[in-house]
């Protein structure tokens, strides 16, 4: 009842907004946020509610129309900055988004306008090894916006003036510790991630109790002695490190399980200090948010040493397999491969290619990789491997549509050599990457990228839309039958969702690196999506 | 019909050089590449632990890039002290390049420098020409009627003025022999381009109308090349019936059967003189 009062509000609110031309920030309790898809108009977290489908229900603009989209408002950044990563939180008529490197703004999502903006206070050097100074977005519940910050802080704000509620300090940024990944709010609790695997950090998840910031519990995602999976480390587990969680979640109410990725074992290329499987670096582990406890992992990449991090979001989506309804997971791995488990309790599905790899033969029956020979980095002028080090796609945001049953991701076609250098971890503050080796990149005509649809049960290529080079832009699809991405050189795209047809494009001037989201307001629909130091809001005519 | 390169970012410098090949089959970068790791003396700079500690994984241990930019030769093209000012302070606001002030100090800053100078594309043959004949070889060539050379000059082709600290000798011969084999790579972001400059186009369009050229820009959904007389030409590739990429080609005439052995080796002592804007 409470969903529907809330449904029944907004709509009058909206009505009210648009005569009044005045912005309503509502309450957002957890119940909104659980039942996102009861109000499409509204983006209430990162992938567009809790299974990360990248989804939109709205269809106002769709295959007919969208020809006809065009620019409504444009914000640029209030420091120059091309490094935008952010997706925006839209709520009721305001928009919350994240400007590098943790500044928070909140707009008048009709114009684009400020309404308020706060940035912490950094320290003069941020420690920032391995990763862009940057901020995924932020997460919205009740009447607080949470950000994590470059320098490790998680800090919550007031939805009306940025006025800081509470602050608490994370991790030791002088270790390399930073927060670049949107928190996830949940029931009374905010759960966070941290990166840093190339400064060696050890990777945790946090929970925080979202009115007050006491620490709730923090899972370590690698072992140290005695701990269960230590002996997959050999003798390095007293050093274990990496594992970093430094991107976006997922969340099943009814199995009450948390759905996150994690990052390399560290050093990246040299194994000779980590001998064994390194649980649970490039996973994906299912946490009871109550508890903090594990219960269960899905390791992709076993003893990883390609840089190929599992922290894109996992994809929740149900479906039949051999006539069977069956909840599940689905993920297009860094590593190359496409994986659909259980998401009950992990078990391996199915698992193919979504590009071209040439590391492992296959996986066997339990999805770990079968590998193949020579394709670890070597001394020298290194071997090569495909993927590069970029992955078959990095962190960016794949897309589910539940009305094409297709998994929508932007694929890179491209490999590299791959050197193993020297691989000491040294105890204190990090000087420089801890790598251990580096890579020389295929470039140019070597290397291409697409929009693939995958069969999201199987991993089949359904269809494919060609792009010059690899893209570091997510994805989302719409009950309009569109799938919105983008180029790397800077076009912002619409393709039919059942085809994979353009039927749209615009040049921005720069590549998009935050998800594509969609909202609606005064009975507008919107796509929203970021180019180097601009946001940009379409819509119809 | 205009060109427009505004997302090949600020370290996209123009590459000044015709198009060109190694005579061989190891292409002007490997080469450049061999000669770097040949380079003994180098491998115990401090500059180059310095690199291969802070910077190599992002722009390849060779500096040929990785997740970040290839920067062979950068200190040449933008000089050194800009190239110190972007170590210090990063790029982008805080952008893909992180500052590395208060991580380096100015004296190993100076040695990431002097390596990366080391790192330059270069090639060791000899030069055995006569650059002042050259020069009569350029002029009465008519090369100038599509390269500038300190603002004197055509703009079909690329601009020369400092070709001589880009380029070594051997690649110069092989560029005015043999445009359009080997062709150099855009300094950019690996994962949106380094795509081959100069390379010929071929296209035809849906209507049937035939354009020859070479690349200037292209994207996932145009292509923008420049013909012979140096116009720029933009088509959708939605628009296009035809088109080929053709290596090995090139608007730029070959010199080989027009100049003696003595001529080629004093235009290329002139080319490879040209080593500082006047």
């Amino acid at each position: 009842m409470r969903i529907a009062r809330y449904a029944l509000l907004s709509l009058l609110l909206a009505g009210v907004a648009a005569s009044a031309l005045a912005t309503f920030a509502q309450d957002v309790p957890y119940e909104r946020i659980l039942h996102s898809q009861s109000e499409p108009q509204n983006w209430l977290t990162y992938g567009g509610s809790y299974n990360s489908q990248q989804f939109s229900l709205l269809k106002q603009i769709n295959k007919q129309n969208v020809s006809q989209l065009k620019v409504a408002w444009i914000y640029q950044t209030i420091h120059p900055a091309t490094n935008i990563e952010a997706s925006p939180i839209v709520v009721d008529g305001v928009m919350y988004i994240a400007e590098p490197p943790s500044t928070v703004v909140a707009l008048d999502v009709r114009t684009g306008l400020r309404l308020w903006t706060y940035s912490p206070k950094l320290p003069e050097h941020v420690v920032a090894i391995g990763l862009q100074t940057t901020s995924r977005g932020v997460a919205v519940l009740d009447h607080t916006v949470y950000i994590g910050t470059v320098d490790s802080h998680l800090i919550a704000l007031d939805d009306k003036t940025g006025a800081v509620r509470w602050n608490v300090h994370v991790a030791d940024n002088a270790m390399g510790y930073a927060m670049t990944g949107p928190p996830l709010a949940l029931n009374g609790k905010v759960i966070v991630g941290v990166a840093g695997s190339e400064a060696a950090v050890r990777g945790f998840l946090d929970a925080y109790d979202a009115k007050t910031g006491k620490r709730l519990w923090r899972l370590w995602s690698t072992p140290r002695p005695g701990d269960p999976g230590a002996d997959s480390w050999g003798p390095g587990a007293a050093e274990s490190a990496g594992g970093t969680t430094w991107n976006n979640g997922s969340y099943d109410p009814e199995l009450n399980l948390v759905y996150w990725g994690t990052g390399n074992p560290a050093p990246d290329f040299n194994d000779d200090e980590r001998p064994g499987d390194n649980l649970y670096t490039c996973s994906l582990l299912a946490i009871d948010p109550d508890t903090g406890k594990l219960k269960w992992y899905f390791q992709f990449s076993p003893h990883e040493n390609h840089d190929w991090d599992s922290d894109e979001p996992p994809v929740l989506f149900n479906a039949k397999i051999d006539g069977k309804e069956r909840k599940l997971v689905g993920f297009a791995n860094r590593n190359g491969f496409y994986y659909v488990l259980d998401r009950t309790d992990g078990k391996f599905i199915t698992g193919r290619p979504f590009v071209k790899e040439t590391w492992a033969k296959g996986l066997d029956a339990n999805g770990r990789p079968i590998l193949a020979p020579d394709q670890q980095p070597t001394l020298g002028a290194g071997t090569l491997v495909y993927p590069s080090i970029t992955g078959g796609v990095d962190w960016t945001s794949p897309s589910y549509s539940p009305d094409t049953g297709l998994f929508y991701v932007s694929a890179h076609e491209t490999g590299a050599y791959y050197i193993k250098g020297t691989g000491e971890i040294e105890p204190g503050p990090p000087k420089g990457i801890v790598g251990g080796g580096g890579i020389r990149a295929l470039v140019g005509e070597q290397s291409y990228g697409a929009i693939r649809a995958l069969d999201a049960t199987t991993g089949k290529l359904r269809w494919q839309f060609k792009l010059l080079a690899p893209a570091w832009v997510p994805v989302l699809s719409t009950a309009g039958g569109l799938v919105f991405s983008g180029s790397e050189e800077g076009n912002f795209f619409a393709l039919d969702a059942d085809t994979g047809k353009p039927l749209w494009q615009f040049y921005m001037g720069h590549a998009a690196r935050s998800n594509p989201t969609s909202y609606e307001v005064d009975g507008k629909q919107y796509i929203f999506e970021s180019a180097g130091n601009i946001f940009i809001a379409f819509s119809l005519p | 019909m205009t060109s427009i390169r505004s997302w090949w970012l600020a370290t996209a410098i123009p590459i000044i050089c015709a198009a060109a090949i190694a005579t061989g089959t190891i292409s002007a970068h490997a080469a450049a590449r061999q000669d770097a790791q040949a380079a003994k003396p180098e491998e115990q700079s401090p500059g180059k632990q310095l690199f291969e500690e802070r910077c190599s994984t992002c722009h390849g241990l060779d500096a040929g890039g990785a997740m970040g930019p290839n920067i062979q030769g950068i200190p040449f093209r933008l000089g050194a002290d800009p190239v110190k000012a972007i170590i210090k302070n990063g790029m982008g606001g805080g952008g893909g390049m992180p500052a590395f002030a208060g991580q380096l100090d100015d004296a190993q800053i100076q040695q990431i420098v002097d390596y990366l100078l080391t790192l330059q594309r270069k090639d060791s043959a000899p030069i055995t020409g006569d650059p002042a004949k050259g020069k009569e070889v350029y002029d009465a060539g008519g090369c100038a009627s599509c390269h500038m050379i300190a603002g004197q000059g055509g703009d079909a082709g690329p601009e020369l003025t400092t070709v001589g600290s880009l380029r070594g000798a051997g690649y110069l011969r092989s560029a005015v022999l043999y445009p359009g084999t080997d062709l150099p790579q855009e300094h950019v972001f690996v994962e949106s381009g380094g795509q081959l400059d100069y390379l010929f186009i071929h296209l035809v369009t849906k209507d049937g109308k035939a354009y020859d050229g070479t690349r200037v820009v292209e994207d996932s959904f145009r292509i923008v090349i420049k013909d012979a007389k140096g116009n720029f030409l933009s088509f959708r590739k939605a628009d296009l019936r035809e088109l080929q990429k053709e290596t090995g080609k090139s608007v730029m005439p070959s010199v080989k059967g027009k100049l003696s052995d003595e001529q080629v080796n004093d235009l290329v002592a002139y080319l490879a003189s040209l080593k500082e804007a006047k």
